[in-house]
């Protein structure tokens, strides 16, 4: 917990968790999606089937991932269209930017990606000299803020509608009035020039279907439609674990993604598509490029403990539940991806140094329990503690600490001893007043909460007194 | 790509064939057995459907023999404002074309939709009941067509109703729609967003109005 | 069926809040059952194993295994310990001589509500506590023993008591063990959120499972000025009926 990243991660998470205007936005989102994805999940008539049989089709496709994706990619070549293996963030980046610029593009559009986030793409493309455009609404918002988005699925939820609003009138031309309405219409009139002239689309990915050779793409909106249909070229990004087996699979998977995600039957628009546009077809970009990032990925599926975390499909629903998420927010955590799911990620995607997200939790499990593919959320939290204790990253203090608690948990007789010591002593400190000072071994906790009484006698004595010596 | 092209390539799929053979893959339990229903029934295949894009907010004109729908789509078309409208050229919509005198026409084989469209109109390979879905594909008048125009109209027949995602998407992989198309859709209601402070809005960057004329018989 | 239950008591339990055991006992006792207490017990290892230090709570957790041989039924007012025992024994001590006797425990571990409503098959256990009470759902209760019903039916048995329900009862207290100290601000900023959710309750008392969580809760509402008061699931089913 000495990482610089967990430095700062303590300081932004302590403002925070101060800040009750803040809290009570969080809670208001997460109530409102709580009563949604109640709505959706109702719709269902077995929940927790559905549940089960997401997980079982991304097992199958992370568990047989070289299969799978060898036939994706089979498939998209002979739709015509190119697939690129990247190692790491810069191997991604660098193709596409290459791409742009030989191809003289200027203008970009992207739909939401969490995994362009990662990978640092808009800055790369802008100092390469091209414009970028996030089209989807929350991107687009926080993009004119110059900030990361706040949440997987929902980038802007942390802003008021007058913030947007004002942002809006500072920002935009042609800004009608400051209800939802308008400024939506302002977003879309402000974008549209820019999906028509944009060279290049870039997309993230859903899911690959294996047995199509498509790219599945999920909006509301319409604007993921737009940048695979308007612009020359096409792109997709996306993370290697994204495959599935069949087109079929999307049956259960559509329905269980949008009801995680935002409690709707079905997204409004669920897309697929492979290669560029062919003969005959009335538009269409004339170039498909499907770019598959591992960045880490390998190494978690070489995990067999950890493999499933590999199953997300990035609904966000972790997020929606967590109840550290709603103290401190998606700005807090410093990594690209927040949330539950971001902590159990954040060591293998980005180093042992994050380590300290899996302990700023406390393994309540509500995002284990709502995951739709069932991934061993809070255990990973554990699993990754443990893996960073094994590696000798915990503090010398609590090291220290833990070896005396096993020597003293290794005998009745000194259980009892030290439990007496302890307890004498804080009753004595208590009783002189000093509870929270320097002087008090249990400040850590008493800073924030009155001290408890401290009983007189243990429970082992009381019954000794009562029942004799058995 | 060719392997000098991407060395990568080869480095990735030997650490996920290392990964996967060094490891064996865990499953979670699946709970009680027996065939558990996922979704509710169906139902009434054609209720339903109107049930559930009454919930999306698509429109649903039934109309009887291709008189009917031409009816009910020059109907909607007077409906609009004056501009261009977007046509999947195929024979349905060439016979019926006349009929809409004064309005500018774009056919989708002359290209995709223009910015300023009005309204597009298409076929659609699929229905879904269970959800109230449209699915298109380049076939039925191309990618543009069912995002450009604030206005989708989709004409379609009785008999290409399905009860769910699976009939849908099992359609169009054993007819080949998946194959022979870059691109298939599935469209469940109007644009939408929800990104200024969860208030909904509708008509974000695609349609605001989705149409479906259902025709029953000829 | 055996009559005869072991007591589990988790080290907290034992060194600050003895009056919860006793009346685990108790409460054993009235409804007709015998009640053992093996002084050798120390702790289930859970600090240590939640810290990430699973080879010190291995050997402490294969003590436990071995104090705990041969009881029939063992029942413990702690939802996160019998959690401990029943959940992560299996996984902590795979490899472990005792592993199988492990998991074997596992079987005959049971939360307090847990065995009154499930093995015992008692709701009502004689109690009395005119009081109105929420009840708080600790996350090992809930989430990892699936008990939601079982503490809710023996409460509704005890005369005199209004069971009321706060909003958000299945959120996190924010305890989570050393959480609550590494991470005082985000632990305090959920036990801030939980007492106000108790305060609108209108509850004169809280209530729960585990006194991890009763313990936090208790400093938080006591730094809010709060009138209500915490209390242990087991203490309130002691209060024998007149």
């Amino acid at each position: 917990m000495n990482s610089a990243p967990a430095q700062e991660f303590l300081r932004r998470a302590a403002e925070r968790a101060a800040d009750l205007t803040h809290r009570q936005m969080l809670r208001a989102g997460m109530d409102h999606y709580q009563a949604n994805f109640a709505k959706g999940r109702g719709r269902f008539a077995d929940w927790e089937a559905a549940r089960q049989r997401c997980h079982e089709i991304k097992w199958e496709g992370v568990n047989h991932l070289d299969k799978y994706l060898l036939e994706f990619e089979a498939r998209v070549k002979e739709r015509g269209g190119r697939v690129f293996w990247a190692e790491n963030s810069e191997e991604a980046r660098n193709y596409v930017v290459n791409l742009a610029a030989s191809r003289g593009v200027r203008r970009v559009v992207k739909s939401k990606s969490m995994v362009t986030e990662e990978i640092h793409l808009s800055p790369a493309l802008e100092k390469a000299g091209m414009e970028v455009f996030e089209t989807d609404l929350g991107e687009f918002i926080v993009q004119l803020r110059n900030e990361p988005p706040y949440h997987i699925v929902m980038p802007a939820m942390h802003l008021t509608h007058a913030q947007i609003a004002k942002l809006f009138h500072e920002k935009l031309s042609d800004v009608a009035g400051d209800d939802p309405v308008s400024l939506v219409a302002a977003a879309r009139q402000a974008l549209r020039r820019a999906f028509f002239s944009a060279e290049m689309g870039i997309s993230g990915a859903n899911f690959l279907v294996a047995d199509s050779g498509l790219v599945a793409i999920t909006t509301n909106e319409g604007n993921g439609r737009l940048c695979v249909s308007l612009p020359r070229i096409q792109v997709a990004v996306t993370g290697i674990e994204k495959v599935i087996p069949r087109l079929r699979d999307l049956a259960v998977l559509w329905p269980t993604l949008a009801t995680a995600g935002t409690g709707q039957a079905i997204t409004t628009y669920n897309t697929l598509v492979g290669g560029p546009r062919r003969p005959g077809e009335p538009d269409g970009p004339e170039e498909f490029h499907v770019i598959l990032l591992d960045n880490g990925r390998s190494e978690l599926l070489a995990d067999a403990e950890q493999r499933d975390v590999l199953y997300c499909i990035r609904c966000g629903a972790c997020l929606n539940t967590c109840p550290v998420f709603r103290a401190i927010g998606g700005h807090s955590y410093g990594t690209t991806y927040p949330g539950p799911i971001g902590s159990v990620l954040a060591p293998h995607l980005r180093g042992p140094e994050f380590a300290h997200l899996s302990y700023a939790s406390s393994l309540c499990g509500a995002c284990t329990d709502i995951c739709p593919v069932k991934v061993d959320l809070h255990h990973h939290l554990l699993h990754n503690r443990r893996n960073a204790v094994n590696a000798g990253r915990g503090r010398f203090g609590e090291r220290l600490g833990f070896k005396l608690w096993r020597w003293a948990m290794a005998g009745a007789r000194r259980f009892e001893l030290v439990g007496g010591v302890v307890r004498a002593t804080l009753r004595a400190l208590y009783a002189l007043g000093l509870e929270g000072t320097a002087l008090d071994p249990a400040r850590a906790w008493t800073r924030n909460h009155a001290a408890p009484a401290i009983p007189r006698a243990s429970f082992r004595k009381l019954w000794r007194e009562k029942n004799g010596a058995r | 790509m060719a392997p000098a092209e991407n060395p990568s390539r080869e480095r990735i799929l030997e650490r996920i064939r290392t990964a996967l053979e060094s490891a064996a893959p865990r499953r979670q339990p699946a709970g009680p057995p027996g065939a558990r229903q996922i979704f509710p029934p169906v139902g009434d295949v054609l209720e339903r459907f109107k049930a559930e894009c009454k919930a999306n907010l698509t429109e649903v004109i039934v109309t009887h023999g291709s008189e009917g729908s031409a009816t009910a789509i020059q109907g909607v078309l007077a409906s609009l404002p004056e501009g261009e409208i977007y046509v999947q050229d195929a024979p349905e919509f060439r016979s019926v074309a006349q009929a809409w005198p004064g309005r500018e026409l774009r056919w989708s084989s002359e290209g995709g939709p223009r910015e300023a469209s009005q309204a597009a109109l298409t076929l659609a390979e699929g229905l879904a009941a269970a959800t109230g879905s449209i699915l298109v594909s380049c076939s039925t008048g191309g990618r543009g067509a069912s995002v450009v125009a604030p206005c989708h109209i989709v004409l379609a027949r009785f008999e290409q109703l399905m009860p769910d995602l699976e009939a849908v998407l099992g359609y169009a992989h054993e007819k080949g729609i998946a194959a022979h198309n870059s691109f298939v859709g599935l469209i469940t209601g109007t644009s939408r967003t929800a990104d200024i402070q969860r208030v909904l809005v509708i008509g974000a960057h695609g349609p605001r109005r989705v149409v479906v004329v259902l025709q029953a018989g000829n | 069926m055996a009559r005869r239950a072991t007591l589990f008591i988790p080290c907290f339990v034992d060194q600050l809040g003895p009056q919860i055991g006793q009346d685990t006992a108790r409460v054993l006792q009235r409804i007709g059952w015998e009640v053992e207490f093996r002084p050798e017990q120390t702790c289930c290892g859970q600090p240590a194993f939640n810290s990430g230090y699973w080879n010190e709570a291995a050997p402490v957790a294969e003590r436990l295994v071995r104090v705990l041989r041969s009881a029939e039924v063992v029942v413990c007012p702690s939802g996160s310990c019998t959690t401990m025992v029943r959940h992560f024994y299996p996984e902590l001590l795979a490899g472990s001589p005792v592993h199988a006797e492990a998991v074997e425990l596992g079987q005959r571990v049971f939360e307090l509500a847990e065995f009154l409503v499930k093995i015992a098959q008692v709701t009502d256990v004689g109690a009395e506590f005119p009081h109105r009470v929420t009840y708080h759902d600790s996350c090992h209760a809930l989430r990892e023993l699936r008990l939601k019903e079982e503490p809710r039916e023996l409460l509704r048995h005890v005369r005199g008591l209004e069971l009321v329900e706060m909003g958000y009862a299945e959120e996190c207290c924010g305890f989570g063990g050393t959480f609550s100290t590494k991470f005082a601000m985000i632990s305090a900023s959920m036990g801030d959120s939980k007492a106000e959710n108790i305060e609108a309750s209108g509850a004169e008392y809280v209530t729960a499972a585990d006194s991890s969580c009763l313990l936090h809760i208790e400093g938080m509402l006591r730094r809010r000025n709060s009138r209500t008061r915490t209390i242990h699931i087991a203490s309130i089913l002691a209060q024998e009926a007149r």
